[in-house]
């Protein structure tokens, strides 16, 4: 049998066999991760506590934690990762995998309450990512992202003073990376705190890899490009079609999305990836 | 309702700057190979054949003579014609898009593969005929596009070189609107890399409907090397 499991950076992800079942040891020693791993389980804990119609979270057994490590024990899910599943599935499959994501951002929203929230909120978030772009010594000094900052300044400014989304509930980081896929069930991982939780922002999350394909960018395996960019492009145009009933999301999507690139860029290292971000926020800001 | 045939044999190999493409080559029964792949086929059906080459091989080798030639042995004359490109294409499809360009084909017609032999019954749809991988004596399963059939007979999927299910594309697709090919051919809008397999599968995901054909008798020499097995091997008929 085997079994492929692959960590992000700050944490470690073990396979361990207790009593002939296998289980999952996340894990950190990183300081700075260690209250974010916390974070990301509590939070995974809550969901897990909610019923979704397509959608499963995995059970979380026990965290340890102290002030040097943590580790977290977590069920075992025997998964495809998404461009396997993707390679094999035909269109049933993926209707219902649509069905099961709009399905799941819907049960967000019934959960969330439609709120006024000040734009500030969003603005000093961008004068922050600004501020760490320009820290970062891979970005700081191009004068390309320089550029594109100030444009996408004007998106943020453009916005009224204060906006109604709704907030309450959201994944944080609903990409194609952080779903497992078993068949036609799909278990969330890696849940993550946003700088506001709302359904908004998971919206913005899955179609950073239906629409702009970011996943596909860490798989270092090879597989059909072709395919994969004519099914995202399907997923892209059902959930685009769907969201668009919100006003909210018609609304404010664009700026989000300008928002959640700009977030990875501040962490940006890597000339490729660089090279990617400067692209597609060079295209969301023309719009 | 009108039904064409259409036999892309346009593929530009670097080993073909100096030499003829082998599925130009003769059969022992004196056929060529890419008019052998059509005459498993009730060939009464269609109301055209088209066969689809380069001006750069039909040039040096007078293969409008040698066609003209075999139409005639094969009863053909009059049925069959050839769409000579002047430049070569990057893909399959292009190919299939320019012959039905060229002939100006808007209804339903078959794409058969020159480099496959079958039998089987045709009609007009969206159809792609199968055969069973576990039913051939020698197979290179890496070079085929494999199929998963619902329990209703419908094709869910379709995809290239991954072994998905016993049933591989035989290398006969049907088609009952070009029109919709060609709009399904410009979305996708990607020239090179892009296979049938491709443009039906994204009709699979636009909710058109696909069910397979299952072929008889099925031949394969998808390489020169595989249609010198079958000869030694005195398979081919």
């Amino acid at each position: 049998m085997e079994i492929e499991v692959k960590g992000h950076s700050g944490c470690s992800i073990d396979i361990v066999t207790e009593n002939s079942e296998l289980y999952i040891i996340k894990g950190s020693e990183n300081k700075d991760y260690i209250n974010r791993l916390y974070q990301q389980t509590e939070k995974q804990k809550q969901a897990e506590k909610q019923e979704y119609r397509h959608i499963r979270i995995p059970h979380i057994y026990a965290i340890k934690k102290d002030n040097h490590s943590i580790k977290v024990k977590m069920e075992y899910i025997y998964s495809k990762n998404f461009i396997a599943y993707f390679e094999t599935s035909g269109f049933e499959k993926m209707e219902y995998f649509i069905t099961s994501i709009t399905t799941f951002i819907e049960e967000e929203i019934a959960r969330s309450k439609l709120s006024t929230i000040d734009t500030t909120i969003v603005q000093k978030k961008f004068e922050d990512i600004y501020k760490k772009i320009k820290e970062n010594k891979f970005t700081g000094k191009d004068i390309e992202i320089d550029s594109l900052m100030k444009q996408s300044k004007v998106s943020f400014n453009l916005l009224p003073t204060q906006i109604e989304i709704p907030i309450g509930s959201c994944h944080g980081d609903l990409t194609f990376s952080n779903i497992l896929f078993n068949d036609t069930n799909y278990y969330l991982i890696d849940f993550l705190d946003s700088f506001i939780e709302s359904p908004l922002i998971d919206m913005v999350k899955i179609r950073q890899d239906t629409c702009y394909l970011w996943s596909t960018l860490m798989y270092a395996g090879t597989y059909d490009k072709l395919r994969m960019m004519i099914l995202a492009e399907k997923i892209d145009t059902n959930l685009n079609e769907i969201f668009s009933r919100y006003k909210w999301y018609r609304d404010y999507y664009h700026t989000f999305q300008i928002m959640n690139f700009l977030r990875i860029m501040q962490y940006a290292h890597e000339q490729p990836i660089i090279n990617y971000l400067k692209k597609v926020i060079s295209n969301l800001v023309k719009i | 309702m009108s039904f064409q045939l259409i036999v892309p044999i346009a593929a530009d190999k670097k080993e073909y700057s100096n030499t003829m493409p082998y599925l130009f080559n003769l059969n022992s029964d004196g056929i060529m190979l890419c008019i052998k792949s059509i005459l498993g086929l009730n060939l009464d059906i269609f109301d055209k054949i088209y066969f689809t080459i380069l001006k750069k091989h039909n040039d040096p080798y007078y293969l409008n003579e040698m066609f003209n030639i075999q139409f005639k042995r094969t009863n053909l004359l009059g049925k069959a014609e050839l769409i000579i490109l002047d430049e070569p294409t990057e893909s399959q499809p292009e190919t299939i898009v320019k012959s039905l360009e060229t002939a100006h084909i808007h209804g339903a017609f078959m794409v058969k593969d020159a480099d496959s032999y079958f039998t089987g019954n045709i009609e007009i749809g969206n159809y792609i005929c199968t055969f069973p991988l576990d039913a051939l004596k020698q197979v290179n399963p890496q070079n085929k596009s494999y199929v998963t059939i619902d329990d209703m007979y419908y094709i869910t999927n379709i995809i290239e070189k991954k072994i998905i299910s016993r049933h591989f594309c035989a290398g006969g697709y049907i088609f009952k609107d070009a029109d919709a090919f060609i709009q399904e051919y410009k979305k996708i809008n990607c020239k090179k890399g892009i296979y049938i397999s491709h443009i039906i599968y994204s009709m699979l995901l636009n909710k058109i409907n696909f069910r397979p054909i299952s072929v008889k008798g099925y031949q394969d020499w998808g390489t020169e090397e595989d249609w010198l097995w079958l000869r030694s091997n005195k398979i081919s008929k």
